[in-house]
């Protein structure tokens, strides 16, 4: 196994805020904050400035202002970024083929077919590092380990650091070697491991464990009991720095979704229904659009009282209508009780199937009966009418036809995915 | 209860029979058993998980009538471990001997009036030639579902039209339909629902030993309200019926195709089997561009790669393309007699038909993949 680490990860600083700075110079210096400026809206990305003050992403924008009265809220611009994105990963395909995107703004590389050619691991990350800020005049860190997990981390070491004290620059790129990977992996906390949510954190606390160092001292059987095969398995391996994953070029989408954070929370049930079915024609929109198909259909809700409840079901055959995915997300929501009050709402489809085929099956006038869903002409000729929605919308804008569920006193309202995909602003 | 024979002899028997036996674990301990019956000179296997029952009889050396229940899988396992030759079976209060060369084992049997009476037909009614059956079997049996969410789908309708069996199965993707001209009606309640592993199990058998010619075998058919019995050699298969109403497969036949790809059945199969290699998740469809002069295959695999094939053909009607999955369409291509196929279509997205040039007994519907 290579004694040289050649795994790179990349993570663009403070990336949405950072775009809008750019196209926005008179924001220079200043605390802006990129996300849902609304009650329930959360906190995308903010600049070091808003940072100094407490600011963190996904944090509740309301508790953002509080922190921070004079940031700029901004609602974001994700064409913007998506282009600026699609710069960034130019310059890292002239690098290597083998680039493994996370989201916009950060990618993994493994670089181990580019030493001959490019000369050792730190010196392409500080090339890398000075093309980003030539070409993008954006900055990024590189953290450069022998596995994706060091190698986040050690990205992370790379960022600038803000304090009470004001902004100290980060090391911009920094190396963990083979030798120090052990030492550097153990002395952070165990939430910096990947898999380690606040639950499975406060199980390890329970055990005497706060550092991955501890992790890794205790026994795996320990620790299986504690969490369960699968995690416990996993966790003791990352935390004896065994992660075996390796970059993949291009992984395709695993599940394609869309949730929204009501300004309200909702106790209808054929309210939330509507908004099931409105939601549901936006994911099959998206899953048309990336010619996908899905098997399983999960919808989300978040009740008042911060519970989060996921249903999903797994069909025999692959759909991508609104309709079918509607149907399927219907059913599962009525097998969520509302209680107080739904705050968010989600449905997303996944075991996604390329290639978009969707295989059509005859009617034999039974496909309900038997308790299952089939496509049946009549979804059939559903599939016909959404063909021509998609073509009607590609021509005359979204909100030029839509179903009945997107219909209010302001006509069509389509979702998607830029429509404040950080909550209500 | 006591008898010999040769082994070859007996692993075959017990494992015919024993492909009843369920493997899951049932509530009753004595299913997971074989029932060994001893008659003179006459050995009788039976299996059951009382939906399927398998009879196999062969002639043994009998030595003392009588009969019990032994370990299916066990007995089997240890009597094809035997050395070839001579095995005795011999019972004594609740064990059996297996014993053999220098071999002895002792196992303990499940009590004999605990074994359900099921399958117990007692003679055929119809008798159908065994080749034709079995190509049927062959042809059709392949289309029915394995989705045990859908009951009626897991079933090969017989049914009669004009005079003759017509057997039809789908799985609501594709439907394959044969009929037998020239086979009398079994006897019965009208249409009859069969269980596809039923008639898969059928087709597993050798080819009946009735008469010394396979061209001439014929099998025997019973059937009553819930249960239909074959009778091919040596073996006698029961089934209980599946209950329902099976869909109406005669409003999916379309009367007329437009288009009309007609080619020859090997080379076709072949490069569709070729193409195939690059389908990874059994859902990356095959694309058939259908043009004067032939067809070409398209498998497109994001992860892996893609592949294109043409095949020379006859091509009549206006050029389309159309997807498949290809499993499916290699199934209905390799269910056609003849060296011909010909493949009907209408569009992308409605069923296109399947079957041998100049045969109007088997027809192969398969719905397309809808692509982009």
């Amino acid at each position: 196994m290579g004694e040289i680490p050649t795994i790179l990860h990349v993570d663009m600083d403070a990336f949405y805020a950072s775009v809008e700075v750019l196209d926005d110079p008179t924001l220079a210096g200043q605390p802006v904050i990129v996300g849902g400026a609304g009650a329930r809206g959360v906190v995308a990305s903010c600049t070091y400035e808003a940072r100094a003050y407490g600011v963190r992403s996904a944090m509740p924008s309301l508790r953002a202002r509080q922190l921070c009265p004079q940031a700029i809220f901004l609602p974001g611009r994700h064409g913007r970024y998506a282009e600026i994105s699609g710069q960034l990963h130019q310059i890292l395909g002239d690098i290597t083929p083998m680039v493994e995107p996370i989201g916009l703004d950060e990618a993994f590389l493994d670089i181990a077919g580019a030493l001959r050619l490019l000369g050792p691991p730190e010196l392409i990350a500080r090339h890398l590092r000075q093309r980003v800020r030539d070409e993008l005049s954006l900055d990024c860190a590189v953290g450069i380990g022998r596995s994706k997990m060091i190698a986040k981390l050690a990205s992370r070491a790379a960022k600038p650091r803000v304090s009470r004290a004001g902004l100290e620059p980060g090391l911009g790129v920094v190396m963990v070697g083979s030798d120090t990977e052990l030492e550097f992996l153990h002395g952070h906390d165990v939430e910096a491991l990947w898999g380690v949510g606040p639950a499975t954190a406060k199980r390890l606390h329970e055990l005497g464990v706060q550092t991955v160092g501890d992790l890794a001292a205790l026994p795996v059987d320990t620790v299986v009991r504690r969490l369960g095969q699968a995690s416990g398995v996993h966790l003791s391996a990352l935390a004896r720095g065994e992660d075996p994953d390796p970059v993949t070029p291009n992984r395709p989408a695993k599940s394609i979704g869309h949730e929204e954070t009501f300004s309200q929370d909702l106790v209808d049930p054929s309210e939330l229904e509507r908004h099931v079915l409105r939601m549901a024609e936006s994911v099959a929109t998206m899953l048309r659009g990336a010619s996908s198909s899905a098997r399983t259909v999960t919808v989300k809700v978040k009740l008042k009282d911060l519970s989060l409840h996921t249903r999903s079901h797994t069909l025999g055959r692959a759909i991508s209508t609104g309709g079918a995915i509607g149907r399927v997300a219907a059913a599962l929501l009525g097998g969520i009780d509302p209680g107080e009050g739904v705050r968010l709402l989600g449905v997303s489809a996944s075991g996604l199937l390329e290639g978009g085929g969707d295989q059509l099956s005859f009617d034999l006038g039974d496909g309900q009966a038997d308790g299952t869903q089939s496509a049946t002409s009549h979804e059939q000729s559903w599939q016909d009418v959404t063909a021509a929605v998609d073509a009607i919308r590609n021509r005359f804008g979204r909100a030029s036809v839509g179903s009945v569920a997107m219909v209010n006193e302001d006509g069509v309202q389509v979702p998607a995915r830029r429509d404040a995909p950080w909550g209500p602003s | 209860m006591k008898f010999r024979s040769e082994r070859d002899a007996l692993v075959e028997m017990l494992a015919t029979a024993g492909r009843a036996v369920g493997s899951r674990t049932t509530s009753s301990p004595v299913l997971s058993g074989l029932l060994l019956s001893c008659v003179g000179n006459t050995l009788s296997v039976t299996g059951t998980d009382l939906d399927l029952t398998i009879v196999v009889t062969e002639e043994v050396i009998g030595i003392d009538d009588g009969s019990c229940v032994v370990p299916a899988r066990l007995s089997t396992d240890i009597v094809r471990r035997l050395e070839p030759g001579a095995v005795t079976f011999s019972t004594s209060d609740d064990n059996i001997t297996i014993s053999a060369a220098r071999s002895n084992f002792k196992l303990r049997t499940y009590p004999v009036v605990e074994f359900p009476t099921v399958g117990r037909t007692n003679e055929p009614t119809t008798q159908l030639p065994e080749m034709l059956l079995a190509e049927a079997v062959r042809q059709v049996v392949r289309a029915a579902s394995h989705d045990d969410a859908r009951p009626l789908l897991t079933g090969v309708l017989l049914s009669r039209v004009d005079g003759s069996i017509r057997m039809v199965a789908t799985d609501s993707y594709r439907m394959a339909m044969r009929d037998l001209p020239g086979t009398d009606v079994i006897s019965g309640e009208g249409d009859l629902l069969v269980p596809a592993r039923a008639l898969a199990e059928l087709q597993r058998l050798p080819s009946g030993t009735i008469s010394d010619k396979a061209e001439t075998s014929r099998v025997g058919v019973a059937a009553s309200s819930n249960e239909i019995t074959f009778w091919q050699g040596n073996v006698q298969i029961s089934t209980r019926l599946l209950e329902g109403r099976y869909p109406d497969y005669n409003q999916l036949i379309p009367d007329h195709y437009p288009n009309r790809l007609h080619l020859g059945k090997e080379t076709f199969l072949a490069a569709l089997r070729r193409v195939q290699l690059l389908v990874r998740d059994n859902t990356t469809p095959v694309r058939l561009s259908m043009r004067q002069g032939g067809v070409d295959l398209t498998v497109v695999s994001q992860e892996v790669g893609d592949a294109s094939e043409s095949v020379d053909g006859d091509f009549t009607g206006e050029d389309l393309v159309i997807a498949f999955n290809p499993s499916y369409l290699i199934d209905g291509v390799e269910a056609v007699q003849g060296d011909e196929v010909i493949v009907e279509t209408a569009d992308g997205s409605r069923a296109a038909t399947v079957r041998g040039f100049e045969d109007d007994q088997f027809r192969y519907l398969l719905m397309p993949v809808r692509v982009s």
